[in-house]
């Protein structure tokens, strides 16, 4: 039993050596992408595009050999020792170049993680359990015991999905999508924020006519009934003074902002301007 | 306190009093003449803009900061009244704290220290995708390295599609692209979130 389960190792490694191929081989964004990668960091872009398709050549080649027949025991050894070079290659190129694209199994730019080097380290250890099986067919395997092949066969599978970043926004997002519209965990506040009323006062007649004289950010803001006022530092005929904008808060009506220049030192008024049709 | 709420009375008088109403012309004249004889900056293409400095602060004594630049150069900032202060929302000169990285502009007096019109503390500018969303929290994937975004409800805002910020931030979505406006906690990966653009 434990034989026969050993030899669908070769079937599941087959697979994801063609399927990593095809990306490799026909994707037509990938040559673009490959420069970016880390094997463009580590090769050179010239290089790079040759080598991967070079490699993706080589995948389709053993992963062809895995899935037919006839199994001899030197095709999972060999595809042990290219999944445990990509565990080191990843492992390096985490090193050398982070954060550059891994280009395994997707054309997605997917940054090398702990992740993708889990899936090299899987792939490694199926090639060694095909090793163990010692040149068995994995079709007879198959036949043999549909049920439990099958069954290990698409957790096998479902384990390297897990561990592959390419594939997360077809099943990890919309789970957390799902996850987010059950529990809603983003309350946020209610009221109106600072930034609208600073947006609204941006579009204000009262505030072009003092722009030029405002020398600061917003130093302070608070409500006052039906308004929020928010205060700038300015300067008029060379004395400093406080902007001191009225800001409608409850609705978007730039033409109501009032402002008005005070002086810091006498408190007078200096300025103070409204749109003649809301003065009251 | 009473002295801020006399000043906020005072302030708030002045504006909504309705007393003064002047037209435009009372701050000089606006044709175009006017604006194109103001001085022009002097500073040469290329050169470091004397009126501006960033860095982290090393120490604050009295109204003065020092700060270290990020190329090195250390920058003598002299806060006054009329400086702006930001640090996650407009706030005062005492929340700043050593190990603050900030933006500070202002004019540059003789002596080379800048006295600081506007200082904007740990600010951050950010563009990234939402990974995954916690109780008022987000997962952000920053090109590659993970951002924990906190939301503080009554505080953070959000603006979708370019209209009016709103205080709701249930409609981002995971997996969205965001750009963020924060304050960085220093010497980690998390930011307060002031506020956040998305589409929707």
């Amino acid at each position: 039993m434990l034989q026969s389960l050993a030899a669908l190792q070769s079937l599941l490694v087959g697979v994801v050596l063609i399927w990593s191929a095809r990306i490799k081989l026909l994707d037509r964004r990938v040559a673009g992408q490959v420069g970016n990668s880390a094997l463009g960091t580590l090769l050179g872009p010239e290089r790079a595009v040759p080598a991967y398709r070079l490699l993706g050549g080589v995948e389709l080649l053993l992963g062809v050999a895995l899935v037919l027949p006839p199994a001899p025991v030197a095709e999972p050894v060999a595809a042990t020792a290219l999944a445990a070079g990509f565990v080191g290659y990843l492992w390096y190129a985490r090193r050398v170049a982070p954060g550059a694209s891994c280009g395994c199994l997707s054309a997605k730019a997917t940054p090398v993680t702990g992740r993708s080097i889990g899936r090299a380290g899987v792939l490694a250890l199926a090639g060694l359990f095909g090793v163990a099986a010692g040149g068995t067919y994995w079709l007879p395997a198959l036949t043999g015991a549909p049920a439990a092949s099958v069954g290990l066969l698409l957790a096998e599978a479902a384990l390297i999905v897990a561990l592959s970043p390419e594939f997360d926004s077809g099943w990890l997002l919309p789970l957390r999508r799902l996850r987010v519209r059950l529990t809603s965990p983003l309350r946020g506040g209610s009221g109106v924020p600072l930034l609208a009323s600073v947006q609204q006062l941006q579009l204000s007649a009262a505030y072009r006519q003092v722009a030029a004289l405002l020398t600061s950010d917003v130093r302070e803001h608070w409500l006052e009934e039906s308004w929020r006022m928010v205060c700038y530092s300015a300067r008029y005929q060379g004395r400093p003074a406080t902007a001191v904008f009225a800001v409608p808060a409850a609705e978007v009506a730039p033409d109501r902002v009032r402002v008005a220049l005070v002086d810091d030192s006498t408190g007078a008024t200096l300025v103070s301007l409204a749109d003649p049709a809301y003065a009251s | 306190m009473a002295n801020t709420m006399d000043r906020r009375r005072l302030l708030s008088t002045a504006v909504l009093g309705g007393a003064g109403i002047a037209g435009a012309t009372a701050l000089g004249s606006l044709a175009p003449e006017a604006a194109f004889a103001a001085e022009p900056v002097k500073i040469a293409p290329g050169a470091p803009d004397p009126n501006f400095a960033e860095g982290r602060v090393t120490s604050i004594t009295g109204s003065v900061v020092l700060l270290a630049g990020s190329d090195g150069a250390l920058h003598r900032i002299q806060v006054t009244n009329g400086t702006s202060i930001w640090k996650f929302q407009p706030t005062t000169f005492d929340k700043l704290t050593k190990g603050d990285g900030m933006y500070v502009r202002g004019v540059r007096l003789p002596d080379g220290t800048l006295a600081a019109d506007s200082l904007w503390a740990n600010i951050v500018n950010l563009t990234a995708h939402i990974a995954s969303v916690g109780r008022n929290v987000l997962y952000l994937d920053h090109h590659g390295k993970r951002l924990i975004g906190h939301v503080v409800p009554g505080t953070t805002a959000a603006v979708y599609n370019g209209t009016p910020a709103i205080s709701d931030v249930s409609l981002l979505k995971v997996g969205g692209h965001v750009q963020v406006i924060g304050a960085w906690h220093p010497d980690t990966n998390e930011i307060s979130i002031a506020t956040v653009y998305a589409a929707n």
